[in-house]
């Protein structure tokens, strides 16, 4: 753990000391490297626990992806920003690179934390640096009102987690994830407990989102620029699925009732948003959206509790994440060249960017997740488990799916056939940059088909 | 209230900016005062050449370097080395040597050597005609069951 945490906060120095004119080019390969260190994680040590050399630190394979991901996710978003920051002051970029790099550290920490509380500071630590660079550097601004909503959806949701947390190390003596998962199953059998169960669980649903509580997300992936959109994306809202995977150890039988309510909103939110997608005029939108509507598959894989359902939700949260990156960089690059979020000022694009068409349309197939892709690996293993709880289910899964494919060909059609707009002919071409860029999210989803027991789990 | 305010001042916004700044509109956020002083005068100064908000001229950068790669607008040399680099670091290093290293990584679980000896076992008990699999996992007769009828 030391050995990528270390390199992490070693960025630190290198953003505050290296020479302006050599910034983007150490920063991006310092992160590079630690990408590649980042693989060692990889190899577990124990076959079926923890890898860890200390009690505080430790990772096991629910948490070992996401935490490959996310360092995996820091080079591409300085390789993202390098084009819209660099007109800047160079302390500005400094600074801006500095949160990009502090996110990191305070995920690492939290993907990685072994007691819950930590994972609890670190969950909270994560809204700093993205507070800042929606409210900093968003473009428009409604990013006031983004940052606003962002924050306080998540502080209403993890307060009461805090009160549970407390009263959980009361009752159990320790917060350790190590010692926790073999503890006596709890007594709850009161209203109070429910409460407590709620309020464990909240916090995470919030950030996932679940369908009620998801309105800050379209507001904040939307007016973030394109590094916030991408760890918002990618990373941020797995935080959620990873709290609750954790949390739910803990909180049978209750959930066997109590996940009820929730895991019908959340089926519920994928038909809705994805209708919602269906009728966006801005692409932003279109795709935070429908992150909406893939973490409600995940979180109703998560409530179910099976086997299945947590493996497909790990597998649909690291295929979504790559994904989702990958279709916020390709608007941005749009955006970049047109200053516009409309769809309808941004079509045709295939007859002047074909190479770039390609990118689209793979990020789109995968979206909508085409086999042998991870995207659909997960989201079948969620709708079969799904329907082993209850047949009806296919019923809002099957709706949910079609309406997938039909949104995500909607904004292929719309960005990259149709007529092209005379305004847009003169556009910049696609720069090296932003070819490798895409290319770096999507070679590893396409690798991953390769190997998928990387991303399985411990239930299997 | 606060996305009210939103919905009003785009418009009004706009109007401040056209006749105010005129055509020196380097900052894509409107004038507000919620986002304080910092629009305009800590910016890198404009030149006279209209510019875009990536503060470069509205001629492309493909003109004075045809190599361009989009890493470093004005040092072609830089630009060349930050893709040089991101390249080798990102593909060469990352997805090559940690696909390798993936690749190598031991059968976590044993469950390619559990499929694989299912397999075998397979093939071997259907070539001498034995059944697949017994019913029982422990020979009946080894098992010590208490007599019934006794206290």
């Amino acid at each position: 753990m030391l050995k990528v945490l270390i390199p992490t906060i070693m960025l630190f120095p290198t953003i505050w000391l290296t020479s302006p004119k050599w910034l983007w080019t150490t920063t991006t390969a310092h992160s590079l490297l630690i990408a590649s260190i980042s693989l060692m994680w990889l190899k577990w040590t124990s076959e079926a626990g923890w890898t860890s050399s200390n009690t505080y630190l430790a990772t096991d394979p629910l948490s070992t992806p996401l935490l490959v991901l996310t360092c995996w996710l820091l080079p591409l978003m300085i390789l993202a920003s390098q084009n819209h920051i660099n007109p800047e002051p160079i302390n500005r970029q400094r600074s801006y690179i500095t949160l990009l790099a502090s996110l990191q550290t305070f995920l690492i920490m939290a993907f990685g934390a072994t007691e819950i509380i930590m994972f609890y500071i670190m969950f909270e630590a994560t809204l700093i640096p993205t507070l800042i660079i929606i409210t900093r550097w968003g473009n428009q601004a409604e990013r006031l009102n983004a940052g606003t909503y962002f924050l306080f959806y998540t502080l209403a949701g993890s307060l009461p987690l805090l009160v549970a947390l407390l009263l959980l190390q009361q009752s159990t003596g320790t917060l350790s994830m190590l010692v926790l998962q073999y503890s006596q199953p709890l007594q709850l059998n009161s209203w109070g407990h429910m409460i407590w169960w709620a309020g464990c669980l909240i916090a995470f649903l919030v950030k996932m989102p679940l369908y009620g509580v998801h309105l800050w997300l379209p507001k904040a992936h939307v007016e973030a620029p394109v590094a916030g959109s991408m760890v918002l994306a990618a990373v941020l809202l797995k935080l959620g699925g990873y709290g609750m995977m954790r949390m739910m150890i803990m909180l049978d039988p209750l959930s066997k009732e109590l996940a009820y309510p929730f895991i019908i909103l959340a089926l519920w939110g994928i038909i809705m948003t994805g209708s919602i997608c269906l009728r966006q005029t801005d692409l932003k939108s279109l795709i935070a959206y429908s992150s909406v509507s893939h973490m409600g598959l995940v979180a109703a894989g998560i409530l179910i509790q099976t086997p299945w359902g947590f493996s497909g939700a790990i597998i649909l949260m690291i295929a979504h994440g790559l994904v989702s990156s990958a279709l916020f960089c390709l608007a941005n690059t749009a955006y970049e060249r047109t200053h516009s979020r409309t769809m309808m000022l941004a079509r045709g694009l295939q007859m002047i960017f074909p190479l770039t068409a390609m990118w689209w349309f793979t990020a789109n197939l995968a979206n909508l997740a085409l086999p042998p892709l991870p995207n659909l690996m997960g989201e079948l293993m969620i709708i079969t488990t799904l329907f082993n709880w209850s047949p009806w289910t296919i019923l809002l899964t099957g709706l949910g799916t079609l309406i997938t494919a039909g949104y995500s060909l909607y904004m292929f059609l719309m960005t990259q056939r149709g007529p092209t707009p005379n305004h847009i002919m003169g556009l910049q071409p696609f720069h090296t940059r932003e070819h490798l860029l895409m290319a770096l999210h999507l070679i590893p989803v396409i690798l991953l088909v390769a190997k998928p027991e990387l991303m399985w789990g411990w239930c299997y | 209230m606060a996305s009210r305010l939103s919905r009003f001042w785009p418009t009004l916004s706009r109007v401040r900016l056209s006749s105010a700044l005129g055509s020196r509109c380097v900052s894509q956020t409107p004038n507000s005062s919620a986002s304080g002083a910092a629009v305009a005068s800590d910016l890198q100064p404009v030149s006279p050449a209209a510019q875009d908000s990536h503060g470069h001229a509205e001629v492309s950068p493909f003109e004075k370097n045809p190599d361009f790669h989009g890493f470093h607008h004005h040092d072609s040399f830089v630009d060349e080395w930050n893709m040089r680099l991101a390249f080798f670091f990102g593909i060469s290093v990352a997805i090559v040597v940690g696909g390798t290293f993936i690749h190598y990584l031991p059968d976590h679980g044993m469950r390619q050597w559990s499929r694989r000896e299912a397999e075998r076992l397979i093939k071997q008990r259907e070539a001498e005609g034995l059944p697949l699999m017994t019913e029982n996992s422990y020979d009946p007769s080894t098992i010590v069951l208490p007599s019934s009828g006794e206290e």
